[in-house]
């Protein structure tokens, strides 16, 4: 019974992840989930450096990019049969692949954490990003390296021609990364990185090396960067400079920021958000990276604990049983909020389109009227009033829910 | 028998000396205090005890090795605890993974990536104990960082002596305590410290004298005198180089 | 042979100073407020884009003063309303703000200016070749990119090490209590600095517009380079910065200039290749092939070697 109860969100999980194809299954569905699986396990492989090891990186795309791009070259060789197992292997040739070379990297990287980490792994990242695109024969210059996955053994009848066939390869994959990455943290190694994060000078006097516990935690990333870097290989069937450069880097930063940095949930929120962002919202508007932006210094400004940290700020009231009484404040907060953000759209919309007329929700606008602006501006102003005028009941709510009375314990 | 043994430490930051040449030598179940004004090199002291600063010169002997200059993590692996005097604890962290953090090293954990943590209750157990010695059972599930002062200062005394080392140093264990905070503190560290070989650093004299049975006092990076707590009471160089200015009535 | 060493150490001077003038905000900030400032190429980048619009209508030289200092009010506003909000989340959190920054700046001027190249002119004033050498001509221009970044090296020396204001500031660094406490107003002082940082950088990018294009991707070449020259400068080391900013603008003009590879080397040590050989990239490879990585490589030997960089003093 134990058991089940502490396994029942993994359950949940697997379950969702098997589901999914079955409640959206046109091509682009099957596309989106297939990166947002990628997004997961590349995201929560980020986490285990920042969220849980301190150690903020701008170059994580490299093991990435690296388990890809050998991942790629073992799908050639699939075909051309130089070696010969199942496709459904090749995510533990990125991971290898990404192991090695953050055992080879972490070995002078993972001295600091700190600047002096952020500043080597950028020029780590720099430098493998610029030497992709002088190998060529390796990394195939600006085209990249395409292979073909449906080569090598079946996998029980399955030869996977089809994207969804690799949605449920990703799926699983994606399950058993997730797993394992939780069981790290629930080791010595993965709660001496958390303390090392803390407070590494203090780990020394507990009889660590914090510079080891850095490196052991960089290496298990980078093995699984490179299990996220075979999948998206799988995936797309071709692996570009771009997948190892600043651009990939950068991203997966802010998949894991904007979802939450230690929090275990947090980057798997945000590789989801991020992802559907990209995929859905750069079909209704070219400026959705604009959007990215203002998003991620919010949440940076605001919400330093991400979207994990935001829901997570609730726990004591759920505790003890007040959720209920912040439903109304949050309800009333959101109608100007809602208001204020969709003119503020509506206004970055408006003067960038060429277009006589924008449509707009269910609105035709006209961008060039004088009225139309100023109607705009004010719902903005008006709005943005409101909210400044609701948001201390709303703190208040929030706060008589949260505070624990002296006698009431906060036990887990 | 003689655990712990400087022999003509010194060091140096830049041109400027701190410790100028201390012999010390620690026994077995001792409760040594060293006392001295400010700037005496006392935390100095302790730093290079516990690795955290290279010596200049002399050798520090642990049970007859040598442990000058060797990384904190080594010499608290020898069975050398010790606290800070600034809380120094793992401030995200709760109150139960501090000293279960605490616990692993010395439980023979190394660097497992392969137990998992809940499994161990032996382990789970052990920190239980610490926590109740140290009165913190109840908080075991907040934040570190958001306990109150003498709690954190509790959990940073649980953290040094989770390990079960032979020598447990603490640096002024009840700095910024309330009178009563800090009778409780040396009620703590008397019941924790039972049977172990005890070396403090402390202002208050009343605690001094209450609690050690060897007093070594460090003037300008010098020791200028060591012996039991009587003798240091009574002795004029003491009196005239630091006692002059703070008077005591233990 | 000669006339390529020359004209290569001229242009390596020009990038140098250049990096120079970004690299001193950037030393500025981090020794004040321990910030590495992910985003100030993107207020290089904005230096550019401002001069460029008041240029079309007041001409470059309005754009050489106004650009900077709007973009040094918009440093202060980042650092009053930003920075200092996440100042307390710690350093990690400040970093990606800034880099948060660097990514909204970008989609930002995006967003005003396009994302096409800008035609961004330098004056006709100085559209004179300055000499000829070896039939060569050294553009009037670059010269006065050189006078400027030169001024601004010493102007920035003395104003730190002599005058009333420099010493506050070299006081802050250290001991930002005590000055505090001697009833400065600390949190204005960073403010100012990070403003004056940003100004300067604003001023590099007024300059370089004309010479480097002017457009969305500039902050991004520019900015990985400044970050190295930062670290192997040694953090907080204005003279370090000075001393990397021209090593690595040299080292850069060199290697482009140069003509030798491996290929070259193995010549010399009678050694042969296969044209097929699996590696046949590593033994084709020239030096100006590598120029734009030697930067990243010079920065991951130091930070190896001696990670408080060439001048630092300072360990993190």
């Amino acid at each position: 019974m134990a058991f089940i109860r502490k396994s029942s969100i993994w359950i949940v999980y697997l379950v969702v992840l098997l589901a999914l194809p079955q409640f959206f299954d046109s091509v682009l569905a099957i596309s989106i989930f297939n990166q947002i699986a990628i997004a997961i396990v590349f995201a929560l492989s980020y986490n285990m450096l920042l969220g849980q090891g301190g150690m903020l990186s701008f170059g994580h795309a490299v093991y990435f990019g690296l388990g890809g791009f050998l991942a790629v070259h073992a799908l050639n060789m699939i075909e051309f049969e130089t070696i010969y197992f199942s496709i459904i292997y090749i995510p533990l040739v990125g991971a290898f692949s990404g192991l090695l070379a953050a055992l080879f990297i972490g070995s002078f990287s993972t001295h600091k954490a700190g600047t002096v980490f952020a500043m080597i792994s950028l020029g780590i990242g720099e430098l493998i990003a610029a030497s992709s695109l002088i190998f060529d024969s390796f990394f195939g210059g600006e085209a990249g390296v395409s292979g073909d996955r449906t080569f090598g053994p079946s996998f029980f009848g399955i030869e996977f021609f089809q994207d969804v066939e690799i949605y449920y390869l990703a799926a699983a994959w994606v399950f058993i990364a997730t797993l394992f990455m939780y069981l790290f943290t629930q080791t010595p190694a993965g709660r001496m990185a958390n303390a090392v994060r803390d407070n590494p000078e203090r780990a020394q006097f507990i009889g660590y090396s914090a510079r080891k516990i850095r490196y052991i935690s960089f290496c298990a990333s980078g093995f699984f960067a490179g299990i996220a870097g075979g999948l998206f290989a799988l995936n797309y069937e071709f692996i570009t400079e771009e997948n190892l450069n600043a651009v990939t880097s950068g991203r997966v930063l802010l998949m894991a920021y904007i979802g939450g940095l230690g929090y275990f949930i947090g980057p798997i929120i945000g590789a989801v958000i991020l992802t559907l962002m990209n995929s859905l919202l750069s079909n209704y508007s070219e400026l959705w990276m604009l959007y990215l932006g203002i998003m991620f210094v919010l949440t940076v400004l605001f919400l330093p604990r991400g979207f994990a940290g935001f829901i997570m700020m609730h726990q004591i009231a759920w505790v003890r049983g007040k959720l209920s009484s912040l439903v109304m404040p949050y309800l009333i907060t959101s109608i100007p909020s809602s208001l204020f953000l969709m003119a503020c759209v509506a206004m970055i919309e408006m003067s960038h389109t060429e277009e006589e007329v924008f449509h707009y929700l269910w609105m035709e606008l006209n961008p060039s009227g004088l009225a139309t602006w100023l109607i705009t501006l004010f719902i903005a102003c008006s709005s943005f009033y409101a909210v400044r005028l609701l948001l201390p009941q709303l703190k208040d709510a929030w706060e008589r829910a949260n505070t624990i009375p002296e006698k009431e314990s906060f036990g887990k | 028998m003689t655990v712990l043994s400087l022999k003509a430490v010194r060091k140096n930051f830049g041109e400027t000396k701190i410790v100028r040449g201390v012999n010390l030598d620690i026994e077995q179940g001792e409760r040594h205090a060293i006392i001295g004004p400010n700037g005496a090199g006392k935390s100095t002291l302790f730093h290079l005890i516990s690795g955290l600063y290279n010596v200049t010169a002399g050798t520090i002997e642990f049970k007859g090795q040598e442990i000058q200059n060797k990384p904190p993590f080594e010499i608290s692996r020898l069975g050398l605890a010790r606290s800070f005097q600034v809380t120094n604890i793992f401030a995200r962290m709760n109150v139960f993974e501090n000293i279960r953090c605490a616990l692993l090293w010395p439980n023979g954990y190394n660097y497992s990536f392969w137990h998992l943590m809940g499994k161990q209750s032996e382990l789970n157990e052990k920190a239980i104990q610490v926590l109740e010695q140290i009165g913190l059972e109840d908080k075991m599930h907040y934040p570190a960082g958001e306990l109150a002062y003498a709690q954190q200062r509790a959990l940073e005394l649980g953290i040094a002596i989770a390990s079960n080392a032979e020598i447990i140093m603490l640096d002024e264990p009840v700095a910024g305590m309330s009178r009563s905070e800090a009778q409780n503190t040396v009620e703590l560290i008397r019941r924790v410290t039972a049977g172990k070989t005890l070396i403090m650093v402390e202002h208050d004299m009343n605690i001094v004298f209450d609690v050690a049975d060897k007093i070594s006092v460090l003037v300008y990076g010098e020791i200028i005198a060591s012996d039991m707590p009587e003798n240091i009471r009574a002795d004029s160089k003491v009196q005239e180089a630091y006692l002059g200015e703070v008077t005591i009535n233990a | 042979m000669l006339e390529v060493f020359i004209f290569a150490t001229l242009n390596g001077l020009v990038t140098g100073l250049l990096l120079f003038m970004l690299a001193s905000g950037l030393t500025l900030i981090f020794s004040m407020m321990g910030v590495l400032n992910f985003a100030h190429a993107s207020f290089y980048m904005l230096g550019a884009y401002f001069a460029y619009s008041i240029s079309l209508y007041l001409g470059f030289w309005a754009g050489l003063i106004f650009a900077p200092l709007i973009v040094g009010v918009l440093g202060a506003l980042v650092e009053r309303y930003g920075l200092r909000r996440v100042h307390q989340s710690g350093h990690v959190a400040e970093l990606v703000f800034t880099f948060g920054m660097a990514f909204l700046i970008e989609e930002a001027v995006q967003f005003f200016w396009g994302p096409d190249t800008k035609n961004y002119q330098s004056p006709d004033l100085l559209d004179f070749p300055l000499f000829t050498l070896f039939g060569q001509e050294f553009p009037a221009y670059r010269g006065f990119m050189i006078g400027i970044s030169i001024s601004i090296f010493i102007g920035l020396y003395y104003l730190l090490t002599r005058s009333r204001v420099g010493i506050i500031i070299q006081a802050a660094i250290t001991h930002p209590h005590t000055v505090a406490n001697l009833g400065h107003n600390v949190p204005f002082i960073f403010m100012g600095v990070f403003g004056v940082g940003t100004a300067l950088a604003g001023i590099a990018g007024v300059i370089a517009g004309p010479i480097l294009t002017t457009f969305p991707g500039m902050a991004v070449v520019l900015g990985s380079i400044v970050f190295v020259i930062v670290v192997i400068g040694g953090l907080g080391s204005l003279v370090g910065a000075f001393i990397a900013s021209l090593l690595i603008g040299l080292l850069q003009s060199y290697a482009i200039a140069s003509d030798v590879g491996v290929q070259d080397l193995l010549n010399v040590l009678g050694l042969e290749f296969d044209r097929n050989h699996p590696l046949t990239d590593l033994w084709t490879l020239t030096l100006p092939q590598v120029a734009p990585i030697l930067p990243f490589l010079l920065l991951v030997l130091v930070l190896i070697f001696r990670p408080t960089g060439l001048m630092g003093k300072r360990e993190q």
